[in-house]
């Protein structure tokens, strides 16, 4: 357990020797890389042991970085449950899509060349920035520090730039990597601020540290709120959530693989992880509690709302994303933290699947990705589209599989620790997940065959292993939930302030929670089922409803004419003030002022010889006048 | 003879002088003139050392250093003067402007 | 003292100067031989630097390697030579820039003569500068770092004509140089005041401090002497509002000329605050501490918000250093331990960090002939390294952790935090400004598919390869190994603030 740090190491080290001599090394690298991230998982296993064996911890093992001042900043490591079960997610998720995109990165070049077969002709970058991705979050998950999580952070912004940006060539792939680097970016600079005012106040950076100052009320309540606000802010952005989440649906320009790594394990998750990590923080005020709540219960209502509009199969899978990351900041705002890191890790492994799923269809349609142009696929693509109907079943919440559990969880800790209204909120949720899950279900995979899917084949083993390794997980995991012979993940998941939960079947709101997953998966396949007729009625019944949701809100325009009309606009007026009246005026207008003097001054300096002598004499003239008068 | 005639002397050597400076056109008589009204100087030096008590004839060595300085000048001058010849084609002060602002 | 640790520091300004005179008598037709001189020279004024850094005991700390030539005992002006830990790390920037700077200039075909006698006059007095320790010779190499900048940006600059208006080469340098030593006139006569007032009869800056802590610089004379020089000096760092000749600087300056002005150059006005500012007028410091951390706070959002508006690369960085250089200022107008830290090391960072980004614009404009980045497009896949290492200054620029700038402008912040919450958090914001205008910059040249015109663009050479390799490596080593750095600017920093009594 001291040598947790190490296992960050492994893909950093890959991503170090990818990024310098991959031209060198066979196949780019990639072999590289895969090694060292099963290295990275299997070395993740002795660390749950250890933990196991010693008690939960946590424990602590501080490191020096580097100090400056009065301030100590360290590269140590704190691991307690929800660090390992983070390191195993990560890991876990990040062995299969590294595998998974040895088979998807070289369909590509075959899908944009159309000649042969052959990996991508940056497969080696690809790769690096995958280990420098896996890294990044392992460090996050690991930091004892809020100067290490927030490099580790901003590291994370950083891959997804690269990876939502790989393939360059296309302005669209560059834009949405723009958009998603300054869009959590803006939530990083309330990250950053929330660090910096934390640090002000408690002179530390360890993480532990400043928990128990908070515990111990020694700091005021004004800044404790204002400190776990600004830190949300930060959460926000990485996870998605309201109002920052117009990133989300664009990074979808990335691979595919990419997308399933951000979804389920690198970079959403930071946000949940981040306030999972300091929530004594936000349980010492209550309104930083309640805003972590209502922004993960609008968030949640907002995905679940716009995946039903939308028609492209990844932008679905996206917005779910952000619905289900908005339940998780819900159980935490109730005070669920075994419910929401529970969720966390059954959301991570059905996403990841539910994405490769979706890769393995765009590969087999040469990158289709609209849902209307699909149809049939499960008959032909076996496989595929049990992983993905597995998926969504688990994320609408039916029993017995994964996310199932910690739906429940969730339910459960709403029901106990918010206002009526929450749990409303979150009950409509539930249906609406279970609704545009069918949806995509009904529309892609079953139905009649269209045309452009009339030749889809199932891909190789190396992307439908993956596949099959996920699916047994997402039925399997969530029975760690059942006490059977341990007290079950919640005995595990516990945080230190509200001791073991484990989990209990709650007689009220389980059967709620399946009827109503049922009701809105039955209801989506009805409404589907013969499209469009009962859909397009529905769409002319509630029009304006329609587009709404079809526009995302109307956020990405409104963020488009700030930026264009504010931001923009600011930087050009400032650029020729700046010109205009800062330079020209202020620094070269004492220059042209004396100019101007002079040349009105010079205007009786006549050229003539005479005129200079008469001056002269005149003056000596003058003076001896004085002089003798003065005398 | 007082000291007084002396002075009167030199006074109208110097307006002599300064009114060829201001008046002539011709550069070369322009020069006439300076040499005038340094001559008028030297002059009032050694007048007014005859006739006050000075010692070690303060007044004569520094005339006797001007007449040095005013043969340096006038070859220096003439010079300058023979250039602006050559190369303008006139000795004429007026048609040499190349001081005006 | 070993022979070495005696002389190293003299060596450092001999060294250039000497450069200098060899390469007038060498013959201006060997180019491949003044090449070869200016190079070597570069390389061991990079060595010594280094040595001297190394050389630096931070355990002892205080003044080392110190060296004194009587020179003028009437006036007590002596040759005083020593480094504290800031000048330490700045000896060693100029050492690293330096070297970039004479490799890159290699480059050049026109009269490389004159170029490289220049550019050592220059080098000679930066390196003067860091390491004189009395006052009379700081101003002096201080106005000798000045000179020669006029000369090379108005022969070997470059005109631009923008839609809205234009900038000769001309103008540019007139204005930087006039500008310049306007302030160094409120300098002097800073100095001049300090040196009579003190009444000390000498210039050393060590007993002048040591005046200044026994009282015999009062409070009064602190004040109104404190904002000549903060503005005198603040002007070479590019204090707005007067830093208008710095990005106009730039854009006209050839390459190595821009990595020098940005890269070693403004840190002097930074660094000239410290020396005289803050240790000789403590009291004036304080006093003014305050106005020293507002006006940092607006370089950082002024730059940065202006460097969105443009178009020309090199007005981008430009900008970005006014932005930058912000971050220097406010870190010493907190007065505190951790934001001075950060700020002498964001001295360093961006030093190396802005020499990165014009060898780079500087090989791009080489081989486009044009700096427009709404011409520029799909470097990427014409000119991989270029792009990849320009991406790489830039995500230094925007404080990436694990590059040079996170670890100096984190510190800032921390620091700010500890002084006025408010101006911190302007400056955060500031930074994500940065974001900004790099990502839209780095998306819009570097990626997408080239137009045709770029097709027979070359990517760096072996050159510019190694002046850009010399730069990326101090960039990457102050974002993952800070302590080195920080260890030697620790008894300088401390000796400073406890002079100020903070």
């Amino acid at each position: 357990m001291e040598n947790a740090w190490l296992i960050p190491l492994f893909p950093l080290g890959a991503f170090v020797a990818l990024a310098l001599f991959r031209r060198f090394l066979p196949g780019q690298g990639k072999w590289l890389a895969v090694a060292a991230v099963i290295a990275a998982f299997l070395a993740a296993w002795p660390v749950l042991f250890d933990l196991v064996g010693r008690g939960v911890g946590p424990y602590h093992f501080p490191r020096e970085w580097f100090s400056a001042g009065p301030l100590f900043m360290g590269w140590g490591t704190l691991v307690d449950p929800l660090t390992v079960a983070m390191l195993l997610l990560v890991t876990f998720v990040s062995v299969l899509v590294q595998v998974y995109s040895l088979g998807y990165m070289r369909h590509e070049v075959k899908g944009r060349r159309g000649s042969h077969v052959a990996d991508d002709p940056r497969i080696g970058w690809y790769y690096a920035a995958h280990s420098l991705f896996t890294a990044s979050m392992l460090t996050l998950v690991l930091a004892d520090n809020l100067i290490l999580l927030y490099v580790a952070w901003e590291l994370v912004g950083l891959c997804s730039y690269l990876l939502i940006g790989f393939w360059y060539e296309r302005p669209s792939a560059v834009g949405a990597a723009k958009k998603a680097f300054i869009t959590t970016r803006i939530g990083d600079v309330g990250l950053l601020i929330g660090i910096a005012l934390l640090v002000a106040h408690t002179g530390t950076f360890d993480i532990s540290a400043n928990l128990e100052m908070v515990e111990h009320g020694e700091l005021s309540s004004g800044i404790t709120t204002l400190v776990a606000l600004l830190l949300f802010a930060g959460a926000v952005g990485k996870s998605a959530q309201f109002p920052l989440f117009v990133w989300l649906p664009d990074a979808m320009e990335g691979p595919t693989p990419v997308s399933a790594l951000i979804h389920a394990a690198t970079m959403v998750t930071a946000g949940v992880f981040l306030v999972a990590r300091l929530l004594p923080l936000y349980e010492a005020s209550e309104a930083a509690r309640l805003t972590v709540a209502s922004v993960g219960l609008l968030s949640g209502l907002m995905g679940a709302s716009m995946a039903l509009a939308a028609t492209d199969l990844k932008r679905i899978l996206a917005f779910s994303t952000m619905s289900h990351l908005g339940f998780m900041f819900l159980a935490l705002g109730a005070g669920g933290y075994t419910a929401a890191t529970f969720h966390l890790l059954t959301h991570g492994v059905s996403k990841a699947m539910l994405f490769l799923a979706a890769g393995s269809v765009m590969h087999a349609l040469h990158d289709e990705t609209d849902i209307r142009r699909m149809g049939g696929l499960a008959r032909r693509m076996p496989v595929t589209g049990t992983a993905f109907v597995l998926g969504a079943l688990a994320l609408s919440g039916v029993p017995p599989l994964a996310a199932f559990w910690s739906k429940d969880e969730i339910l459960v800790a709403v029901a106990n620790g918010l206002n009526p209204v929450f749990l409303v909120g979150f009950l409509i949720a539930i249906v609406l997940s279970a609704l545009y899950m069918a949806r995509a279900v009904r529309v892609a995979l079953f139905g009649e065959h269209r045309a452009d899917a009339a030749h889809a084949h199932e891909s190789g083993w190396v992307m439908k292993g993956p596949l099959a390794l996920l699916a047994v997980c997402t039925v399997l995991v969530g029975l760690v939930a059942l006490p059977l012979g341990f007290d079950g993940v919640g005995s595990f998941l516990f945080d230190a302030a509200h001791g073991p939960h484990s989990f209990k079947a709650d007689p009220v709101w389980m059967p709620v929670g399946i009827v109503l997953a049922l009701a809105g998966l039955g209801l989506g396949w009805w409404l589907y089922d013969r499209a469009p007729g009962r859909v397009e009625a529905l769409r002319s019944r509630f029009g304006a409803l329609a587009r709404l949701l079809e526009n995302r809100y109307y956020l990405d325009p409104a963020y488009q004419w700030l930026v264009d009309r504010v931001v923009l606009a600011a930087g050009r007026v400032i650029a020729a003030f700046d010109r205009r009246w800062v330079n020209d005026v202020g620094m070269d207008g004492p220059g042209v002022a004396t100019l101007a003097v002079g040349t009105r001054l010079r205007m009786h300096v006549s050229g003539f010889f005479a005129d200079y002598g008469l001056a002269v004499a005149a003056g000596a003239v003058a003076l001896a006048l004085l002089l003798w008068l003065g005398a | 003879m007082t000291l007084l005639h002396f002075q009167l002397l030199a006074a109208a050597l110097f307006s002599l002088g300064l009114y060829g400076v201001l008046a002539r056109r011709n550069a070369v008589l322009v020069l006439m003139g300076v040499e005038l009204m340094l001559n008028a100087v030297n002059v009032n030096l050694v007048a007014f050392a005859a006739y006050r008590d000075i010692p070690i004839a303060t007044g004569q060595v520094i005339a006797i250093f001007i007449i040095t300085l005013a043969a340096a000048e006038v070859g220096l001058a003439l010079a300058v003067v023979l250039r602006l010849f050559r190369s303008r084609g006139t000795a004429d002060v007026d048609a040499i402007r190349g001081m005006r602002g | 003292m070993s022979y070495f640790e005696r002389h190293v520091l003299e060596s450092l300004i001999y060294l250039p100067m000497l450069t200098a005179l060899v390469l007038v008598f060498l013959p201006a037709k060997g180019r491949a031989l003044i090449r070869t001189v200016g190079i070597a020279s570069g390389a061991l004024a990079l060595v010594g630097s280094l040595y001297a850094f190394l050389a630096y005991d931070e355990a002892v700390g205080g003044f080392q390697l110190v060296r004194v030539y009587p020179w003028f005992a009437g006036l007590g002006i002596d040759f005083r030579l020593g480094v504290d830990g800031i000048a330490a790390l700045m000896v060693l920037l100029t050492g690293i820039v330096t070297f970039a700077g004479a490799v890159v200039a290699a480059n050049r075909d026109e009269d490389p003569k004159a170029y490289y006698v220049l550019l050592n006059l220059l080098v000679a007095g930066v390196y003067g500068t860091f390491v004189s320790t009395d006052l009379f010779f700081f101003f002096f190499f201080y106005e000798l770092a000045i000179v020669p900048m006029y000369l090379l940006i108005a022969i070997w600059g470059s005109s631009s004509v923008f839609p809205t208006f234009s900038r000769t080469k001309e103008y540019a340098a007139l204005k930087l140089v006039l500008m310049i030593v306007a302030a160094s006139v409120l300098v002097w006569i800073g100095i001049i005041a300090i040196y009579v007032q003190a009444d000390a009869g000498t210039f050393d800056i060590a007993v002048l401090a040591q005046a200044a802590a026994d009282g015999r610089l009062d409070a009064g004379f602190q004040r109104w002497v404190f904002p000549l020089v903060m503005v005198g000096f603040g002007l070479l760092a590019g204090m707005w509002p007067f830093h208008t000749w710095s990005p106009d600087g730039h854009v006209s300056a050839p390459t190595s000329v821009s990595m020098l002005h940005a890269g070693v150059l403004m840190k002097l006005g930074a660094f000239g605050i410290i020396r005289v500012g803050m240790q000789l007028l403590p009291q004036g410091m304080d006093d003014w501490s305050l106005v020293l951390f507002i006006i940092g706070t607006i370089n950082v959002v002024y730059g940065a918000v202006s460097a969105l508006a443009q178009t020309d690369l090199k007005y981008v960085i430009g900008y970005s250093s006014v932005s930058h250089m912000g971050y220097v200022l406010m870190g010493l107008g907190t007065l505190d331990s951790v934001g001075f830290t950060g700020a002498s090391l964001q001295m360093f960072s961006h030093g190396v960090m802005t020499a990165l980004f014009f060898t780079l614009v500087g090989a791009i404009y080489e081989r486009s002939h044009t700096r427009d980045s709404l011409v520029l497009n799909g470097l990427a896949s014409r000119m991989g390294w270029a792009s990849g290492l320009f991406i790489l200054a830039g995500l230094a620029s925007l404080g990436l952790p694990g590059l040079s700038g996170f670890v100096a402008e984190v510190l800032v912040f921390i620091g700010a935090f500890r002084t006025e919450p408010v101006l911190g958090a302007i400056g955060i914001a500031g930074a994500a400004i940065t974001a900004v205008y790099i990502l839209r910059l780095v998306g819009r040249v570097f990626f997408g598919t080239p137009d045709k015109q770029w097709d027979n663009l070359r990517d760096l050479n072996l050159r510019e390869g190694i002046a850009a390799a010399t730069l990326v490596v101090p960039v990457v080593a102050v974002g993952i190994f800070p302590a080195p750095f920080l260890d030697v600017l620790r008894p300088g920093v401390a000796a400073v603030l406890a002079g100020i009594g903070g």
